[in-house]
């Protein structure tokens, strides 16, 4: 038997009950976190813009505040051209407010300003401050574009406002620059875990912002475009998505304060808003880690379980391959694989009887051939001629060993001729054919008469059968000198004694001899038989047979029967040729109707002939 | 199985046996008892078939009537032959009331079978055929049996 050397069926089981799981958590994984990903992005614009909304909304009010508080200093400098009483309370109070300084616009071509006053709350210099600042020219030659705008000159709490005043009635344009400290605004922008929130100017420069980022360029940080966008949008509030020139990728929301172009931009890189999903991917990856070591030694249980069956089975057939039937499968499954073990022991068992039935068949078979062999020699040669007399027989068993026997003799100048059937045919009918021949071989030289001869037949039979086995008989005995034929019967079918004459015969021509009879060979112990004495003349011939011709069938199952038999003797013996042409003739005529059909019963026949002419 | 039976019909001792079916090794005859029978007789048109095996049931059967007056009636050609073959097969105190005889038409090929009765076609001595038996078509029908054989046990 060849073994294939693919794959392990138990591996294949292994691998799809590994991977039907693993391909299944893959996808519901991969579906899953988009999901998640997705809302969760969606909350932190939500987060991001309420944030920058909130903290906008903030800068705008405490700006709004700052510069209403200041107002009231800024009209009394346009009024009176200096700073008094109402400067003094405002600056002497808590207020945030820490000084306040006017230039006035000297040459509107040139851009020239030029300091005109200054106000200050105790403890701070104005002066000091405004020299310390390298742009104050810029800031001031800006308010041309920009009259309202905001910084953070000395990157910590204190905001700078700088508002435009207009010249009236010939005055010239006065531009105030307010320094208030606005520690509450700046420490909502330090930023909280993971969100950086900027105060900006419309440039995009922090004005607040979490620790080293005030006074950066936001742009150079995150590009331009999302700030082109953003003033090109013109909305007041939303999110976007940014990638930075860095690589870097971050959520963005933003609102609009509406105070001197400033706004608030809350930022969260996408790798901290996203690290809920690494926390999940991670700890699903982990999850499905033990679930697929799970289903790995589960499946390595249940295909051992399967495949160990399997395997067994396996070995199991090749073990009938090799001629080993007594094998046996122990498999407790209740399942198919269980029934499968069954029907393999049921069919082995059976192959096992079925291969020791045939054994004993042919085994049988062969003795039965023995016995034919043997029993042939019970017979005589089909043909012979003793003196002026001529025998000719056929003898075809329907089996192996059949239970017709026939057989002649010549003792001193008689011949005898023994013909018998025994109950149905086969090994025990054949076996009492033997003990009949057996008897015949002492009989025949006793010199006794046919029907002492039948009651010693019968006793041998009887010995050997106890009326199980009976044997039909006819015995005769032809005196060749005085052409008498003594016979005696037991049951068995009566010759025919056929007479030559010129005419071929006909079935009124057919003299049975059947003049005595008695029972059959082995039905009694003890049984006497009649004879009967006929005389006969040169030329006459007698058919002896038993009952298995007519019986005989075509293929058809048609049986040839009596009918047709008496004719194929009268068709044989038409022309009264010598006995071993009648018996040919007999022959042919019945095997052309068998036509091959197995025979239903022995077939046995044998004609004695006188030759000569009456 | 199935393709044997036996109806027996008691009156006192006087039964009526009607056979039918194949008599062979297989047919179990002890669960038909004879026993008290002083006339017993035997309808046998029904048999199809008997085989030596049947025969020797049938004799050690039949012999189990003990003295009982055994007549056979409506034999056909199957139980004529044993008859006349076996002896036992009618028991020696046993009469033969009836029995078939088949002829046949080698012109027409039709087959028939005359019922020959006891005190009309045959004696126990004598056989007294038809004067003509004809088919179907008027053609004369000859007896299909060796009259030799066939009648042999009316004149024992």
């Amino acid at each position: 038997m060849v073994i294939r050397k693919g794959i392990s069926l138990r591996y294949k089981i292994l691998f799809m009950l590994t991977m039907l799981p693993l391909v299944m958590l893959g996808i519901y994984l991969f579906v899953a976190l988009n999901v998640f990903k997705t809302d969760k992005l969606a909350y932190v614009y939500e987060s991001s813009t309420a944030v920058a909304k909130t903290l906008s909304s903030q800068a705008s009010t405490d700006l709004a505040s700052l510069l209403n508080s200041a107002k009231p200093i800024m009209q009394e400098f346009v009024l009176r051209r200096n700073f008094a009483q109402v400067s003094e309370g405002i600056l002497d109070t808590d207020g945030p407010i820490q000084w306040l300084a006017v230039y006035s616009l000297e040459n509107e071509q040139t851009g020239e300003f030029k300091q005109i006053g200054t106000t200050e709350k105790d403890g701070t210099s104005a002066v000091n401050d405004l020299a310390s600042m390298p742009n104050l020219q810029s800031i001031l030659a800006s308010t041309t574009a920009k009259p309202r705008q905001v910084s953070v000159p000395f990157k910590d709490d204190r905001i700078l406002l700088v508002e435009k005043v207009p010249g009236t009635n010939g005055d010239k344009t006065l531009v105030f620059l307010i320094l208030a400290r606005v520690p509450e605004l700046a420490s909502g922008f330090h930023g909280s875990s993971g969100t950086e929130n900027f105060l900006l100017t419309e440039e995009g420069k922090v004005l607040f912002g979490p620790s080293g980022s005030v006074d950066t360029m936001l742009p150079d940080r995150l590009g331009t475009e999302f700030f082109n966008k953003l003033n090109r949008q013109k909305f007041s509030w939303g999110a976007e998505s940014i990638r930075s020139p860095a690589g870097e990728n971050l959520l963005a929301g933003y609102s609009i304060a509406g105070f001197g172009g400033t706004a608030v931009l809350s930022l969260v890189p996408q790798s901290d808003a996203l690290k809920a999903v690494k926390v999940l991917v991670i700890r699903s990856l982990l999850f499905v880690m033990v679930l697929i070591s799970a289903t790995v030694i589960v499946s390595l249980f249940a295909s051992g379980n399967l495949t160990s069956a399997i395997s067994d089975l396996f070995r199991a057939t090749q073990s009938v391959a090799e001629g080993n039937f007594d094998v046996h499968v122990d498999v407790t499954s209740q399942d198919e694989i269980g029934s499968l073990a069954d029907s393999f022991n049921a069919m082995a068992g059976e192959v096992a009887r079925l291969m020791g039935e045939t054994a004993e068949k042919a085994r049988m078979e062969s003795e039965l051939k023995t016995a034919r062999t043997v029993q042939e020699t019970l017979f005589p040669p089909e043909n012979a001629e003793i003196g002026r007399t001529k025998i000719s027989g056929f003898y075809e068993p329907a089996s192996e060993c059949g239970g017709d026997w026939w057989n002649y003799c010549s003792v001193d100048d008689k011949i005898w001729f023994w013909i018998g059937d025994a109950t149905g045919h086969g090994a025990a009918a054949a076996l009492i054919t033997s003990a009949a021949k057996s008897a015949s071989t002492i009989i025949e030289r006793l010199n006794i008469e046919p029907k002492a001869a039948m009651a010693l037949m019968n006793r041998s039979i009887y010995g050997v059968s106890h009326g199980n086995v009976m044997m039909t008989f006819f015995l005769g005995c032809y005196d060749r000198t005085s052409k008498k034929f003594t016979y005696s019967n037991a049951s068995h079918e009566g010759p025919y004694l056929i007479k030559k004459s010129s005419k071929p015969p006909k079935k009124k021509d057919l003299i049975p001899l059947n003049d005595v009879n008695g029972p059959r060979l082995g039905q009694n112990k003890e049984m006497e038989y009649e004879q009967i004495t006929i005389d006969l003349e040169a030329g006459d011939r007698i058919l002896f047979y038993t009952d298995g011709i007519p019986d005989i069938q075509n293929p058809d199952l048609e049986a040839w029967g009596e009918r047709e038999f008496v004719k194929g003797i009268l068709i044989a013996n038409s022309n009264y040729p010598e006995v071993d042409v009648a018996v040919k003739n007999l022959a042919t005529l019945f095997s052309t109707f068998r036509n091959g059909a197995p025979l239903k019963d022995d077939i046995t026949f044998f004609m004695f002939q006188i030759l000569g002419d009456a | 199985m199935g393709k044997f039976e036996i109806k027996i019909e008691k009156a006192g001792a006087a039964f009526t046996v009607q056979v039918i079916g194949v008599i062979d090794e297989d047919v179990d005859f002890n669960s038909y008892s004879l026993a008290g029978a002083t006339s017993l007789e035997l309808n046998l048109e029904a048999v199809k078939s008997i085989n030596s095996c049947g025969i020797r049931e049938w004799i050690k059967w039949i012999g189990t009537a003990g003295t009982a007056q055994v007549t056979y009636l409506l034999c056909p050609k199957i139980i004529v032959d044993q008859i006349n073959m076996v002896q036992g097969f009618l028991p020696a105190n046993g009469k033969v009331k009836s029995f078939f005889v088949p002829y046949y038409c080698d012109e027409s090929g039709e087959e028939k079978n005359i019922l020959f009765t006891h005190g009309k076609e045959y004696t126990d001595s004598t056989v007294t055929p038809p004067a003509a038996v004809k088919d179907d078509s008027g053609n004369e029908m000859e007896m299909d049996v060796v009259e030799a054989k066939y009648f042999k046990f009316i004149k024992k």
